[in-house]
């Protein structure tokens, strides 16, 4: 079946029957060849041996011995049997049964293709002519066009073969392209209801697996993907509507007051100065969004190298430390030794750097933040970094890595509400996913890279991990705690 | 300094030049590829500072490209809307020195150039490190105030070693961040300052004269000039 689905379309289908004939053509032509030379190397040889014969009754017995032997010979044969003339020097006639010396034969003795008067009409014959000691001359010859019958049941087997080839291809192409052509239209159908703006539809499958349906398959993968990043623009259109107007509102109220009210210098310069950290509030909205929409697009993952995931961490760790400190917040760090991934190490960074950032925000005074790296028995890499803050309400958790979500916990917090999507994204651009659970207080935020998963080029979307959720191969590693 | 501003857009120019001139600075400018380049190449500057896209059939990289072959090694600040690492990237391998993304602070890139003139004149060889009565042995890995010595961490010891390379001149956060952290991203809170804060308190607490300056809307500074 699937042999048959390959052949997609009526050109290929004629592709397939020109093959055929060429391919008919490529075993007819040896055969022909092998005949033609086996069969005429066998009748020249016979006429050879004939000639030879000839002339040895010639040597014998002379040219009378010869005419008469000549003919008793045509007197027994069958009809073009074989041709045979004797002459004399003077090419006269002396026995056989041609009436005279064709002049159509060469002068020189050999073997020849010609055609001769036989019966009142040229025939295609094979003769040898032999000259005889005292200038007689000796003309032995076959009829070649006896055979022209089989010749012509080769050449009609062989266009019959041809004709029935053609024919058996272009049904078979009529069919094929008809039931390929059904199911082509069936997904135009679905593209065509895509383009039109409905993004739900997918195209059809079947269970047989074969080509078209493995495209289908891919294609409703794309579809999946194009589906989703066209929500993302329009859920980041409306925040951005949202986030970038407020500080512009701000900005805008600001410079229209100073342009109305004409306060002193003094007062200019600190609305101004107020204005660039407007600005500059805006640029970092801006800057976040672009970084994200370049970890989206999945071009960074080019600039790949081997990270060690336990260093990293450790030195993130290290940068946040003082941070802590003037919080009072203890934070620290746990390993269970050196880990390597692919990945990009400044992401790999910002994205440890958000989670921590994130969980010293929230962490309670006197709190703690620990941050882990680990292996999962399954050879994932495993980063959480836990707080003993409020925690995230469940009802929110599939909310938060949204684009500037901001739960109720967080308004009042500097941030622009972007940390949590772009840890989302660095841990999808690098296959793995970003799960939010429960610390019993707080909040146990891990990023699950996964080094199979890029391979497999199945990215996934955020994963809600039950609180009871345990990590297999974290309860296995237990990892002294080491406080910075 | 004198310096080379290759920059089509008028508006950054003159706020650009004016800020340079303010700061002592003498500035020549160019609004197309063409003129920048043939300035670049036949002018002596301490520093160029180039935009990426030009008018004019040659593009910023181009030039900085140009002139690197030609055995020209003016550093360069490259200045580009272009905010992608991968473009950052193709930016200092064509040649450039530094890379400044718009919109920038003019402090910023006036802290770069600093510290790109100071990097082209080649300190870089020393093994102690002097301001004022602030030592640091870069072999030892030892720091001195005065007659105490002052126990540092690693990283606090990179990022006096940063500050004291460039003592005297203005030094960003993003400076900081980039080339003590090796960190090309924004951390959101000012844990860099707190940084500065605790390396303060190490190398300043105890003394009269604070060596260790906040700048204003631009960074810091570390100095023993009144």
């Amino acid at each position: 079946m699937s042999k048959v689905i390959r052949s997609a379309t009526f050109a290929l289908s004629f592709g397939y029957i020109a093959f055929g004939v060429v391919a008919l053509v490529l075993f007819a032509a040896p055969l022909w060849y092998a005949w033609q030379v086996t069969v005429e190397d066998g009748r020249a040889e016979i006429l050879h041996a004939d000639a030879l014969r000839l002339t040895e009754v010639f040597r014998h017995e002379g040219a009378p011995g010869l005419k008469a032997f000549i003919d008793a010979r045509v007197g027994m044969q069958l009809p073009g049997e074989r041709i045979l003339l004797l002459t004399d020097s003077s090419l006269q006639r002396l026995a056989g049964n041609l009436p005279q010396w064709p002049k159509t034969v060469p002068a020189q003795p050999g073997t020849y293709t010609v055609s001769l008067d036989l019966s009142g009409k040229p025939t295609e014959s094979v003769v040898v002519r032999t000259a005889l000691p005292g200038g007689y001359n000796l003309l032995v010859g076959r009829d070649v066009a006896r055979f022209a019958p089989l010749t012509r049941h080769f050449w009609t087997g062989l266009g019959g073969a041809v004709a029935v080839l053609s024919i058996v291809g272009v049904l078979g192409g009529v069919l094929i392209r008809q039931a390929i052509l059904a199911r082509i239209n069936s997904i135009r159908q679905t593209v065509l209801a895509i383009v039109q703006g409905d993004l739900s539809h997918r195209l059809p499958t079947r269970r047989s697996g074969d080509e078209l349906d493995t495209l289908s398959r891919t294609i409703n993968g794309m579809l999946d993907q194009i589906e989703q990043l066209v929500h993302g623009i329009r859920d980041v259109s409306n925040s951005i509507a949202h986030d970038l107007r407020t500080p512009l509102a701000e900005l805008r109220s600001r410079l229209e007051e100073l342009s109305l009210t004409r306060p002193t210098t003094e007062e200019t310069f600190a609305e101004i100065d107020a204005a660039v950290a407007d600005v500059d509030r805006v640029i970092r909205i801006f800057n976040a969004l672009l970084r994200l929409a370049e970890i989206d697009t999945g071009m960074r993952r080019s600039g790949f190298v081997q990270v060690n995931a336990n260093e990293l961490a450790a030195e993130v760790v290290e940068f946040y430390v003082p941070a802590a400190e003037i919080k009072d917040v203890t934070l620290s760090f746990a390993s269970s030794g050196p880990v390597s991934v692919s990945g990009d190490p400044t992401l790999l960074a910002q994205a440890v750097g958000n989670l921590i950032d994130n969980a010293l925000k929230y962490a309670g005074e006197r709190g703690s933040v620990r941050v882990e790296v680990q292996t999962r028995a399954d050879g994932a890499v495993v980063i959480t970094v836990a707080d003993d803050g409020p925690g995230i309400p469940d009802s929110e958790k599939p909310k938060v890595a949204q684009r500037f979500y901001r739960g109720d916990i967080s308004r009042g917090t500097p941030g622009v509400g972007l940390g949590l999507s772009l840890v989302q994204a660095v841990a999808k651009l690098h296959g793995g996913t970003l799960e939010l659970a429960d610390n019993h207080p707080g909040l146990r935020a891990r990023m699950i890279i996964e080094p199979g998963a890029l391979l497999a080029g199945r990215p996934r979307s955020m994963v809600m991990a039950e609180p009871q959720a345990v990590v297999p191969g974290a309860e296995k590693s237990p990892a002294e705690p080491m406080v910075l | 300094m004198k310096l080379l501003l290759v920059e089509d857009n008028e508006r950054v120019t003159r706020f650009v030049v004016k800020g340079l001139q303010e700061a002592g600075h003498t500035v020549d400018n160019a609004d197309n590829g063409r003129e920048g380049m043939f300035l670049a190449a036949s002018e002596p500057y301490d520093v160029i500072i180039m935009d990426r896209m030009l008018p004019g059939q040659i593009d910023g990289l181009q030039i900085v490209e140009t002139l690197r072959k030609s055995g020209n090694r003016t550093p360069i600040l490259i200045l580009s809307a272009l905010s992608d690492v991968d473009e950052r990237i193709k930016g200092l391998r064509s040649g450039g020195d530094d890379y400044l993304t718009k919109p920038f602070a003019f402090g910023e890139l006036l802290a770069r150039l600093d510290a790109l003139s100071r990097r082209s004149q080649g300190s870089a060889t020393q093994t102690v490190l002097e301001v004022g009565d602030l030592r640091i042995d870069l072999l030892s890995r030892k720091a001195m105030r005065g007659e105490r010595s002052i126990s540092l961490q690693p990283r606090e010891f990179k990022l006096l070693e940063y500050l004291m390379r460039h003592a005297g001149q203005v030094v960003t956060r993003t400076m900081l961040l980039e080339n003590v952290w090796d960190y090309h991203f924004d951390p959101q809170t000012n844990v860099v300052d707190v940084h500065i804060s605790k390396l303060r308190q190490k190398i300043d607490a105890d003394f009269e004269r604070p060596l260790l300056r906040t700048v204003r809307n631009a960074g810091y500074m570390l100095t023993a000039d009144e």
